[in-house]
């Protein structure tokens, strides 16, 4: 007992005078610090897969890699602040047309509507520092043979003619990928049907998804749609 | 047997309770000294400079009042005394927040500017005051005929002095907000904004502003942006070149409120501190042609930052970070060795209701420990408060105070103190936290056991002159050649 109780006082003392030694990783302020590397004519318009590119760039551990992609919104290019919740959503997979669910970092909640309507959802393996891994990513098909291609996103970010420009953002089989689907797995029944009867996800993108293009005026407004679509 | 362990359990319990209150239960840092203060009535203040405002060869604290009188606080008789008589200095319709003095016209006398802001952004009503003096009355020298096409008709905030040729004759950087940045310098007897042709006229929301050796061995200026980009200009012959991004100071989408220069490393040079509003708080330090930032958690946590301030305020050899919260409580950090940010727990000045704004350092009672005086107001009505730091008796000092060729205070100079435990630079303060400019003398706690005492001074022309020190605990005046 009594050994047992020194050995305790000894690790209480060390732990509680010495703190912690090692600085926890500040995922939000890398990113703050590093938003004009990512954009630097500073258009961040629907430029989620800047920062996907930018993130999947770094020699990072897969816990890294999750945790950077929870602080933008593939939508609208915006930085999310750490705390924020996601939502459950669910998105159709390219290669299946299955539904797959999981949880998406978005700054308001427009951008989940677009997300579901008008991007898919592919499967990626990557290698990162801790190894090899599979995740669910969101696409857009390729804009840069688009007419409309919308004049307040930089096209230069996505596009070289009319191929996608993989040095500044990432693409799967011809599709750019804008973020990542957290938690991304076959949907359940009783899933779908949460997300359909949600608030957000059933009833307001219902509404917003039946909104005539030239009447939404919240979140990007049209910019992603135009870019996604 | 059970009895047995109880007791050795309790006596376990007692020494942990005993360490947590050791941790926790540490003397007070300051110690309130307001009440020093005449008259020390609710008002809205910001900026704070402090120079020699009466020319006795003392410094007194220039205070500015927003709506209410700017103040010019003496020690005398153990009070804080306004010695102002002056309408053109106190000017209360005229909205003053930012001030910082220096030597314009090179008659070794520091000339003031106040910078009046009645309107957040863009255009505003009045223009700023440059005040000189002739005898004992003070007159405005944009109020001059021949200098209203100069006038800055443009909201703004902080203003540095920048003697950006290294020949002693001072320039104002004004950083506006929402119009073009001005630099005022006296040409042909005529004040001349020459921001354009010096590439400073950039439009922004200018908030805070350091100068001086940051880069070159020339002033270099620092400038902490709201809603844009913080500029960083190195100084290339007088001309300036903005080399934040390249830097990696430009914080883009930051919203910059306070800076400072400070030694961090205590390497010799001088690197920057930006405080955020609502953001990560900055420490710079340049590595490898950029600046990284090595604050702590504890040290980058966002804050409804003010002014901040780097200086040593304890005598004890290690410089403290004083953050000024506004309607948050006051934050203070110790600068270990190797850039090391220790949180100093403190009650005393910690003003958790405090509408901090401007706050400025000196050693107003000629004492060897630095005061600490804040400007409070904004949007409440509150009194200054005055700190200073409950010294050890045995803490010892140095302080450098050089002056130019022209006997003025050498305002941008980089003073370095040089011994077996550090090498320690410190800008003679052209302007800095939020609004505000510093005294003009490099303050040094001694550290225990320091010896071998040499002091480089570097002026703003990049020369510099080195000296053996043999005796602490006082005030050595350096003349420029």
């Amino acid at each position: 007992m009594k050994k047992f109780l020194n050995l305790s006082l000894i690790i209480f003392l060390i732990l509680f005078q010495l703190k912690s030694f090692a600085e926890e990783k500040n995922y939000h302020k890398e990113l703050i610090t590093d938003w004009s590397r990512i954009f630097p004519d500073k258009n961040r318009n629907a430029a989620g897969p800047k920062f996907f590119k930018y993130i999947i760039d770094k020699k990072i551990t897969y816990k890294d890699f999750i945790e950077f992609n929870k602080l933008y919104c593939a939508v609208s290019g915006s930085l999310i602040d750490p705390n924020s919740d996601s939502e459950f959503l669910f998105i159709e997979e390219t290669k299946t047309r299955k539904k797959i669910c999981g949880n998406y970092y978005r700054c308001c909640v427009p951008c989940s509507c677009d997300l579901m309507k008008y991007s898919e959802t592919q499967k990626m393996k990557y290698e990162f520092k801790d190894g090899l891994k599979e995740f669910y990513v969101l696409t857009i098909k390729n804009p840069c043979d688009k007419q409309d291609f919308p004049n307040r996103v930089n096209k230069n970010y996505f596009c070289d003619g009319k191929k996608i420009k993989k040095s500044e953002v990432y693409s799967l089989d011809d599709r750019i990928v804008i973020g990542l689907l957290h938690n991304g797995k076959n949907c359940e029944k009783d899933e779908i049907d949460f997300v359909k009867s949600h608030q957000v996800t059933g009833r307001y993108c219902n509404l917003r998804n039946n909104t005539p293009l030239e009447n939404l005026d919240a979140g990007m407004g049209d910019i992603f749609i135009k870019l996604a679509r | 047997m059970f009895i047995k362990k109880m007791k050795n359990l309790t006596r376990y319990l007692t020494l942990i309770f005993f360490v947590i209150l050791t941790n926790n239960t540490r003397a007070e840092f300051f110690e309130d000294l307001s009440k020093i203060i005449e008259n020390n009535e609710k008002r809205l203040s910001y900026g704070i400079s402090v120079t020699d405002f009466n020319m006795d060869g003392k410094y007194e604290f220039l205070v500015t009042g927003f709506g209410y009188p700017n103040l010019a606080l003496s020690f005398q008789d153990g009070k804080l005394k306004n010695l102002n008589q002056q309408k053109i200095f106190s000017d209360t319709l005229k909205r003053t927040i930012g001030v910082a003095a220096c030597d314009i016209d090179k008659d070794g006398f520091e000339e003031i500017y106040f910078l009046n802001t009645d309107t957040y952004s863009g255009d505003k009503k009045y223009s700023d005051r440059l005040l000189d003096i002739e005898g004992n009355n003070f007159f405005d020298l944009f109020e001059l005929e021949k200098n209203k096409e100069n006038l800055n008709l443009t909201a703004g905030r902080s203003v540095v002095c920048v003697d950006r040729k290294g020949d002693g004759e001072y320039g104002i950087y004004v950083a506006n907000y929402g119009g073009p940045t001005r630099f005022y310098e006296i040409e042909d007897e005529l004040i001349k904004d020459k921001a354009q042709s010096l590439n400073l006229d950039n439009i922004t929301g200018g908030r805070a502003v350091v100068s001086g050796h940051i880069l070159s061995d020339r002033a270099d200026i620092f400038a902490a942006n709201e809603r844009g980009a913080n500029f960083l200009y190195k100084n290339n012959n007088g001309n300036f070149e903005d080399v934040a991004f390249d830097y990696r100071v430009d914080d883009a989408i930051q919203n910059g409120r306070g800076t400072a220069l400070s030694d961090i490393y205590y390497r010799g040079r001088l690197d920057i501190l930006s405080g955020n509003w609502l953001g990560y708080h900055r420490a710079w330090v340049l590595k490898k042609n950029q600046f990284k930032d090595v604050g702590n958690k504890d040290f980058d946590k966002p804050s409804r930052i003010r002014t901040i301030i780097s200086a040593d305020f304890d005598n004890d050899g290690f410089d403290e970070v004083f953050m000024n919260n506004i309607a948050e409580p006051n934050k203070l950090f110790r600068i270990k060795d190797n850039g090391k940010f220790e949180q100093i727990t403190f009650q005393v000045g910690l003003e958790a209701n405090g509408y901090g704004t401007g706050a400025a350092v000196a050693d107003i009672d000629n004492d060897g420990v630095l005061e600490l005086l804040i400007a409070r107001g904004e949007s409440k009505e509150q009194p200054l408060t005055l700190y200073k730091a409950k010294v050890n008796k045995e803490n010892k000092y140095l302080r450098i105070k050089p002056l130019n060729k022209y006997g003025a205070p050498a305002r941008g100079t980089t003073v370095t103190l040089i011994t077996n435990k550090r090498k320690h630079s410190k800008t003679i303060d052209a302007g800095s936290g939020y609004l505000c400019q510093m005294e003009p003398v490099a303050h040094y706690g001694i550290r225990k056991d320091e010896k071998n005492f040499k002091v480089e001074v570097k002026w703003t022309n990049g020369s510099k002159e080195l000296f053996n020190v043999s005796e602490l605990n006082q005030t050595i005046t350096i003349k420029q050649k």
